[in-house]
């Protein structure tokens, strides 16, 4: 794909790197209003990049992706806000026609995601760093007040860093891969492992919301209505 | 927790510089709990600030309350609310409504349960004090997960088809579909009782995917 093609210019650039520091803090900081899931932040960085649609696809495979790892307790989980808005916006860059860039993103998001998870556990131990001088901050209210602004103010910095050291990349991978597979045995074998990799992640998912096996026979259910949905009204 | 608290510890001892230092220092260490839960905490804690509860019995209730909040929140909002919303956007997706709408179908049907907890739970925490913990045993709190349990996997398996379907359409599929909806429900089915190891051949299948077309490449010369 000629690189002249792809709609990623300074003002738009600007654009997703300040997003993704918003969307770093929704995640954990502020507001948690969820427009850091992948759903949301793929299709904003689809949308910036001239197709929702695609942003939404993406963001909806990394959604699933992601079912299985909830934030339950002290567990590690995927820092999708970042992750999402530039794997969105590189599979929509390219012109969201091609199994090639398609996978390109959903690896692209899935990477970037375990690695912001990687700089939330660093950002964490600055926050401890911030607020370890314990007698200074009860004394000094307002110091306490101060420290924490400054613990959101470097998560944003975070995502902000995440997604600008990405978005580039991430890009320019989808425009690599836009024409890939080169043999139709390829596209056909791609598409069918990535829909096997979609119906494993839902089925592993599935288990954080139900405790026990009975619910097997909802989950055939919910594919057979879907099944009939694609046969008879699409 | 005592940044949150700042405002009404405030309030709650104007003009006592030292009472505030002592209730800063007091809520000061860290409350692992549930976010949209830990204004319950908040509100119970500012409310037994105001009533001059001991030092001791602050510490006790704190240690005793951020598990059980921990836990109603994982199950209540993680578990089970932000999943059915999430996974009703994409249903709604993948019939047809534009992906935008279907943004904010997730947006807002998500946060007015979050909102409305938010707040009950804040309210819940004031009026109640240190006598919170009851609170955690509303019926409701329990109620919708159960409910929402089943809703949840039949939107699991429907979102699954339509998204394979849309990613289908990406390469123009021609093969049979029926056929490889059959192994995708095979393999939901397989992930769905062992979730701990098929939960990572999701990640893992995609990472072979590049692999696999190299591959091809290599064998067809």
């Amino acid at each position: 794909m000629p690189l002249a093609d792809i709609p990623l210019h300074t003002t738009n650039w600007i654009i997703l790197v300040v997003l993704g520091g918003f969307l770093a803090l929704d995640a954990v900081s502020w507001p948690q209003v969820m427009i850091s899931r992948p759903l949301i932040s793929g299709t904003l960085g689809g949308w910036l990049l001239g197709d929702a649609s695609a942003g939404f696809l993406v963001g909806a495979i990394l959604e699933l992706m992601s079912l299985r790892h909830p934030p339950f307790g002290a567990s590690r989980y995927p820092d999708t806000g970042p992750a999402g808005l530039v794997a969105g916006a590189s599979y929509a860059a390219v012109g969201a026609a091609s199994l090639g860039s398609l996978v390109a993103a959903i690896l692209a998001g899935w990477a970037i995601g375990w690695i912001g998870a990687v700089s939330v556990q660093l950002r964490r131990r600055g926050n401890e760093r911030l607020l370890a001088d314990e007698a200074e901050l009860a004394a000094r209210p307002e110091f306490l007040e101060g420290r924490h602004r400054m613990a959101i103010r470097l998560d944003a910095v975070r995502g902000a860093l995440l997604t600008a050291g990405f978005i580039l990349p991430a890009i320019l991978a989808g425009a690599w891969s836009v024409n890939q597979p080169s043999l139709a045995a390829g596209t056909a074998l791609g598409a069918a492992m990535l829909v096997t990799a979609l119906a494993a992640a839902a089925g592993a998912g599935g288990r954080t919301s139900s405790s026990g096996l009975r619910g097997w026979p909802l989950l055939v259910a919910g594919s057979v209505l879907g099944a009939l949905i694609v046969g008879f009204v699409w | 927790m005592a940044f949150t608290m700042l405002p009404l510890l405030r309030r709650i001892h104007a003009g006592d510089p030292v009472r505030l230092s002592d209730a800063v220092a007091r809520h000061q260490s860290a409350f692992n709990s549930h976010p949209y839960f830990a204004g319950m905490a908040a509100g119970a804690l500012a409310r037994a600030e105001l009533e001059g509860a001991s030092p001791a019995s602050i510490d006790r209730f704190r240690t005793a309350l951020r598990g059980p909040l921990g836990t109603v929140g994982d199950r209540l909002i993680w578990a089970s609310w932000r999943p059915a919303c999430l996974l009703t956007a994409i249903a709604a997706y993948g019939i047809g409504l534009d992906p935008l709408w279907s943004a904010l179908l997730f947006l807002i049907t998500f946060n007015v349960g979050h909102i409305g907890v938010r707040i009950w739970g804040f309210r819940q925490g004031w009026r109640e004090g240190l006598g919170v913990g009851k609170s955690l045993h509303e019926e409701w709190l329990v109620r919708v997960p159960r409910l929402l349990a089943p809703v949840i996997l039949l939107l699991l398996g429907l979102d699954t088809v339509l998204l394979g379907r849309r990613v289908l359409d990406v390469v123009s599929w021609e093969g049979f579909f029926g056929g490889l909806a059959a192994v995708a429900v095979f393999v939901a089915l397989v992930a769905f009782r062992w979730p701990r190891r098929t939960g990572r051949i999701a990640a893992a299948l995609v990472v072979f995917i590049p692999l696999a077309w190299l591959g091809l490449a290599l064998l067809n010369g």
